[in-house]
C-alpha cells in the first residue's frame, strides 16, 4: 500500500516539477476493458481499467523528455488456470504437486513505462532510458524484434518500454544507422543491435544484427531460490534483413532472421505479406509466418511449448502460420473487419471479427470476438476457449 | 496624344483577351499546376468532417511541401487521439510513411493507400499530395468557359491517361480567368465517368505571400453524403525548408 503511494505520488511531483518548465505536455488515455471466455461451460469474465499519463517536454529544439506512467486495476476473474486450456496429455506432464503453479494472475499494477531523454545532435540523435523498441516490417510478426511479441487479436497495441541506449545516425536523407544498447547485468548478458536501413527505389530495406540472452523457462521445473520455474538463460544472435515496398500494386513486405543458439539449435523466422486497398475502400491484409522453432505435428506440443508461447517468450508452437485481415469502413465513424489466423502445420485455426467506432474526437470503442475452430491438442483448440473483448479508450 | 493613350488602353485590355482566348486546357492546368505547387510551402489547417449522421470530427495538422509538391510531411496536431501522427509523402505521394507514436513505428505504405481515406474524411492521400498528377497524369481538353461560385471561369476536362493509376476517371475543373485558382474541380468515378463522386469548392480566396490563396475548401461527397471543410489557419510560401524535414528521422520528431 505504501508503495502504491509512493509510486503515485512521484509522477504527480514530477509533472509539477516539468509543469515548471516551459513547454510541457499532459496528455495519455483512460481504457476500460472487458474480456470474457468460454472455459468448460462457463463465461468467465476479466475487467481492467488502464490510466496512461504521458508527460512530453521539449528543454529545447534540441532536447526531448518523454514519459508515460500507466495505471492498471483487475477485477473479475484476475486468477487463470492456464492447465484449464490444454489437452489432458499436455496436463500430464505438470509434475505432481505443481498444479497450482500454472497460474496465470492479473494483479493491479502501476508502473513507468517508458522515460526518456532524446537529444538531437547535429548529425545524430541520442536516446536514453526507457523506451520502446520497434523493429520489423511485420504486421503480426516481427522476426527481427527479439524485444517485443505481439498478440495477433491486438496486433497494434503498443509495446512496454525497454531500458536503452540507441544511437540513429542518419547518413545523408535516405539511410540510418542505428546502434542500440540494452544493459543487463554486465556487458555480456547486456542486449547489443546494429541496424542500417536504406532505401532502393520504392523499396525500404534493413539489415540487422543483435545479440541478447534469451531468458527460457522450464515450466516443468521450480527454482526455490528465484520461487519461479527454472530459467535457462542462453545467448541468441541474430541476423537478419526486412524489406517493404511495392510490387505490382500490391503493397509487399518481408523480414527474415537467422537465430544462431549458444547451446540449442539454431532456427529461423520469415514473414511474408502483402495489402492492398480496392477503390471501394476495403483493405485486405495477408501475412505468411514461418518459424523453425515450432513443430510440424501438434502432438508434439509439450507442456514447455505451451507455457513459453503464453508468457510470449516465444512467438509461435506450430512452424507456419497465415494471418488473414480484412477491414471496411461501413460508414464514416464504424469500421467493421474479420480476421483469421489459420495453423498450416496442424490445420487449426481462429475467426476474430473486429470492430472499431469513434464516438467522438476522443473516444473510441474497439471490439472483437475470438473464435477457436480446431480440434483439442492443436493451436486453435476450440478448448481455448471462445471469447472476446470490448474496450473504450478516452484521449486527454 | 490622347489617341495614342485610348490605343494604348485597348490594346492593354485586349491582350488578356486575345492570350486567354488563345489558352488551350494544356496552358490553363499548367498555369493551375503551377499556382497549387508552389517550390516550398507551411501550412497549419483544420479539418472539419461533417458525417452521415450530422456529427462532426476536427482535426487540425501542420503540413510543409517541397519541390513544388514532390514531398510532403503532414503531422497532426489534434486531436489527442492521433495527436504527433505523420504522414510522410516523397516522389508525388509514390512512395508514403506513416508514423504511429504510441507504437513508435514507422510504416511505408504501398500507392494504393493513397485511395484510403485522410482521417475518415473525404480527401484521400491522392487528393492531398499528387504533386503535378493534373499534368503528367490526364490529358486536359477546354471547354466552354462558365460562370460559377460569381466567378467567370474557365472550363477544363481532364481525362486520365491509359497508363495512370489515378483513383478518378476524369476531373472537370472550373478555373478562375483572373488568378488561375481552381474553384471547383469535380472528381469522378473510377471505372464510370459519368458517375460524379466529389465535388471540391474553393473560396475566401486571398493574397499570401504574393499568391492568390483560398482559405476555405469543401470537399462535397456525392455517394456517402457527407463532406469536410478545411480552413487554412496558417499560410507561409517559398520558405527555406530543408530536406532533411522530409525524412524518417523527422517523421517522428
Amino acid at each position: 500500500m505504501k508503495r502504491g503511494i509512493i509510486l503515485l505520488v512521484f509522477p504527480l511531483l514530477f509533472s509539477s516539477f516539468l509543469l515548471a518548465q516551459d513547454k510541457v505536455e499532459i496528455f495519455g488515455y483512460f481504457e476500460s476493458q472487458l474480456m470474457g471466455a468460454e472455459v468448460k461451460g462457463e463465461f468467465l469474465q476479466l475487467y481492467s481499467n488502464k490510466l496512461r499519463v504521458d508527460l512530453k517536454s521539449s528543454f529545447s529544439e534540441k532536447i526531448t523528455f518523454a514519459a508515460n506512467f500507466d495505471y492498471i486495476t483487475y477485477h473479475g476473474k484476475t486468477q487463470w488456470n492456464i492447465l484449464d486450456f490444454l489437452a489432458p496429455k499436455v496436463v500430464s506432464e505438470v509434475p505432481q504437486g505443481m498444479e497450482s503453479f500454472y497460474v496465470l494472475p492479473f494483479s493491479d499494477r502501476h508502473f513507468l513505462d517508458n522515460a526518456y531523454i532524446k537529444i538531437a545532435f547535429k548529425h545524430f540523435d541520442l536516446t536514453v532510458g526507457k523506451q520502446q523498441i520497434s523493429l520489423g516490417t511485420g504486421y503480426v510478426w516481427n522476426p527481427t524484434d527479439v524485444f517485443n511479441v505481439k498478440d495477433y487479436l491486438d496486433p497494434t497495441y503498443e509495446q512496454p518500454g525497454h531500458n536503452a541506449i540507441r544511437l540513429d545516425i542518419p547518413l545523408g536523407t535516405s539511410y540510418t544507422l542505428t546502434t542500440l544498447y540494452s544493459p543487463d547485468e554486465n556487458w555480456q548478458d547486456s542486449a547489443k543491435m546494429l541496424q542500417f536501413k536504406g532505401r532502393i527505389s520504392h523499396f525500404d530495406y534493413s539489415f540487422i544484427a543483435i545479440e541478447k540472452v534469451w531468458r527460457f523457462h522450464d515450466y516443468t521445473q521450480f527454482d526455490m531460490d528465484s520461487m519461479n520455474f527454472l530459467e535457462l538463460p542462453e545467448k541468441r544472435q541474430l541476423f537478419g534483413v526486412s524489406t517493404a515496398g511495392e510490387l505490382l500494386g500490391l503493397g509487399v513486405w518481408a523480414e527474415y532472421a537467422y537465430n544462431k543458439m549458444a547451446s540449442t539449435k539454431d532456427f529461423y523466422e520469415l514473414v511474408l505479406g502483402t495489402d492492398y486497398t480496392f477503390d471501394f475502400q476495403t483493405y485486405v491484409m495477408i501475412e505468411y509466418y514461418r518459424n523453425t522453432l515450432g513443430k510440424t505435428d501438434f502432438k508434439e506440443y509439450n507442456l514447455n511449448d505451451w507455457m513459453r508461447m503464453m508468457a510470449m517468450e516465444q512467438k509461435a508452437i506450430s512452424q507456419d502460420q497465415v494471418y488473414v485481415f480484412i477491414q471496411h469502413p461501413a460508414t464514416d465513424l464504424l469500421n467493421i473487419g474479420i480476421s483469421s489466423i489459420y495453423s498450416i502445420s496442424d490445420n487449426s485455426f481462429a475467426l476474430v471479427p473486429t470492430l472499431s467506432y469513434s464516438l467522438s474526437d476522443n473516444v473510441d470503442i474497439f471490439a472483437y470476438f475470438n473464435l477457436n475452430f480446431g480440434q483439442e491438442g492443436k493451436l486453435f483448440a476450440k478448448n481455448m476457449g471462445n471469447g472476446g473483448m470490448i474496450r473504450a479508450r478516452i484521449y486527454f | 496624344m490622347k489617341n495614342i493613350m485610348i490605343l494604348g488602353l485597348v490594346a492593354l485590355l485586349t491582350v488578356p483577351l486575345s492570350f486567354a482566348q488563345e489558352l488551350t486546357g494544356e496552358d490553363i492546368v499548367q498555369k493551375v499546376n503551377d499556382l497549387m505547387n508552389v517550390q516550398t510551402a507551411y501550412g497549419k489547417a483544420k479539418m472539419t468532417i461533417v458525417t452521415t449522421s450530422g456529427q462532426k470530427r476536427t482535426f487540425i495538422y501542420e503540413s510543409w511541401s517541397k519541390n513544388k509538391g514532390e514531398k510532403n510531411l503532414v503531422r497532426y496536431l489534434e486531436p489527442r487521439r492521433v495527436k504527433d501522427q505523420a504522414v510522410l509523402m516523397l516522389n508525388n505521394a509514390d512512395d508514403i510513411w506513416m508514423y504511429f507514436p504510441r507504437t513508435q513505428r514507422v510504416r511505408k505504405l504501398a500507392t494504393h493507400a493513397k485511395k484510403q481515406k485522410m482521417q475518415g474524411s473525404d480527401f484521400s492521400y491522392e487528393d492531398m499530395g499528387s504533386g503535378d498528377a493534373f499534368i503528367t497524369d490526364y490529358t486536359p481538353e477546354r471547354l466552354k468557359d462558365e460562370k460559377i461560385e460569381g466567378y467567370d471561369c474557365y472550363t477544363v476536362e481532364l481525362t486520365r491517361k491509359p497508363d495512370s493509376d489515378m483513383s478518378y476517371s476524369r476531373l472537370i475543373m472550373w478555373v478562375i480567368k483572373e488568378n488561375f485558382v481552381p474553384v471547383v474541380i469535380d472528381y469522378y468515378h473510377e471505372d464510370d465517368p459519368s458517375l460524379q463522386e466529389k465535388r471540391l469548392i474553393q473560396s475566401d480566396i486571398r493574397i499570401i505571400d504574393d499568391l492568390p490563396t483560398a482559405m476555405k475548401v469543401v470537399m462535397l461527397n456525392k455517394n456517402d453524403n457527407t463532406q469536410t471543410e478545411m480552413e487554412l489557419l496558417e499560410v507561409k510560401y517559398n520558405i527555406q525548408l530543408d530536406d532533411s524535414i522530409f525524412t524518417e528521422r523527422s517523421l517522428k520528431k
